[in-house]
């Protein structure tokens, strides 16, 4: 080996990844990114580190890196947006009751907001429930929602 | 020494680069995707960032969760009045459980339009043409009951269901054309015979009136005369010889007249005037 790699040489290459990133959008090269941002400023501490040791450090601190960001801050990001997430955007949402189930007719609720598009909507019930009750959707099916009396 | 632990070093290398290439998921807004763990269902994902073990999970199916248009070919329907339209649809479908959607159907895109394709069909067969064009709110609340429960199992929700356009066949076109020119060539036969009878009852109104005023006419000419008369006589009151001396004027007047028309040149003269004119008096000089 002739080429002797310096701590500045993993500076580059960690800024280069991080510039990569953005044109690779997978959210992976930036790990190793930051991995050599790290090998470079042990480097810097221990210039005698060898090469095995310097490409296992950055192996290892990239996936660090990763475990780092699904366990601690992937939790904080929240969904900002329901749309297009069709049972999220519903469930839980209330409605009225104005139609009752009678045996192997489904009632009918009415939701003071459109759900997907209508503002009525057949429901299954399993327990009983009487006109102008308050109703929570819990899952769709078909058509019909499948709803709980709180 | 160092040389293969340079190789082993870079073949780690590789081992996690491939690994967290493997791993990390980006689920764009609107998409979700179907974990298979080992060949099994395993979960959903939605939206955002997400690591799934590598080599053992696997993305099977990425489906879309925003509303699928769905276009229902243009099919023949015989409605309730033996009508032959031809009517196509368009369907807006919402995958709201990927999971069903991908293991309950093959394809659930083809099976829906098929289901619409034959439950308008019975729907449309049911109605009378001028209902199938009129009662759109109709035939979308009854298709979507009718498919309803066929498409639970799928986790696919039908939104909305819109007739894009009804086509009579050619020979209905005729026959509609048809009538409407009858409807129309009627209400003008109507509108002709309505003027003809009002005018007709105008002018025998306008008789009637005229008649009428005759009528009066003549009682008032009638009336005028017997005053006339009555005057005369009072004045006359038997004397013989004014009234003589009257008609012979008249008389005398009446044969100037004749000499001067211009059809006839011959005048009869009676030889005595004054028994001509007495025979006209008749017996009231007795």
């Amino acid at each position: 080996m002739e080429f002797d790699l310096q701590y500045w040489h993993w500076l580059v290459f960690g800024m280069i990844l991080l510039m990569v990133e953005i044109f690779l959008t997978s959210f992976t090269v930036f790990w190793f990114g930051l991995g050599a941002l790290v090998v470079s400023a042990v480097l810097a501490f221990f210039p005698a580190l060898s090469h095995p040791w310097q490409v296992g450090l950055w192996a290892i601190s990239s996936v660090l890196f990763t475990l780092l960001w699904f366990r601690y801050f992937k939790p904080m990001m929240r969904d900002k947006s329901k749309a297009g997430n069709a049972s999220e955007a519903i469930k839980g949402e209330s409605g009225l009751v104005i139609a009752v189930p009678v045996g192997d007719k489904r009632g009918v609720a009415r939701f003071t907001t459109p759900l997907m598009g209508d503002d009525e909507w057949p429901f299954i019930c399993q327990s009983d429930v009487a006109i102008g009750d308050r109703i929570f959707v819990l899952e769709m099916s078909g058509n019909t929602l499948i709803v709980e009396k709180r | 020494m160092i040389f293969n632990g340079m190789i082993v070093s870079v073949v780690f290398l590789l081992l996690v680069l491939v690994t967290i290439f493997m791993g990390v998921n980006i689920v764009p807004q609107g998409t979700k995707y179907v974990i298979q763990r080992l060949g099994k269902y395993s979960r959903t994902l939605g939206p955002g960032l997400h690591f799934v073990i590598p080599y053992i999970d696997m993305v099977a199916y990425k489906i879309t969760t925003k509303d699928i248009v769905l276009d229902i070919p243009s099919q023949e329907v015989i409605t309730r009045d033996n009508a032959v339209i031809i009517a196509n649809a368009v369907a807006y479908i919402n995958i709201v459980s990927p999971e069903k959607a991908v293991y309950g159907i093959e394809n659930y895109g083809v099976a829906i339009q098929t289901l619409v394709q034959t439950s308008l069909r019975s729907i449309i067969g049911e109605m009378d043409l001028d209902d199938a064009l009129s009662s759109r709110d109709a035939i979308k609340a009854k298709l979507k009951g009718s498919i309803s429960d066929d498409i639970a199992d799928w986790g696919i929700t039908l939104k909305t269901v819109e007739i894009q356009d009804i086509n009579p066949s050619l020979t209905m076109q005729k026959a509609m054309e048809e009538q409407a020119a009858a409807e129309r060539s009627r209400r003008a036969t109507v509108t002709r015979a309505d003027g003809e009878k009002a005018a007709a009852i105008l002018e025998a109104e306008g008789r009637l009136e005229a008649s009428r005023r005759d009528a009066e006419a003549q009682v008032v000419l009638a009336t005028a005369s017997q005053t006339a008369i009555e005057k005369v006589s009072q004045a006359v009151q038997g004397q013989e010889l004014p009234v003589m001396y009257l008609l012979g004027e008249r008389y005398v007047e009446a044969i100037k007249d004749m000499s001067t028309s211009a059809n006839s040149k011959l005048v009869v003269l009676p030889g005595d005037i004054p028994a001509a004119v007495r025979s006209l008096m008749g017996s009231m000089m007795k």
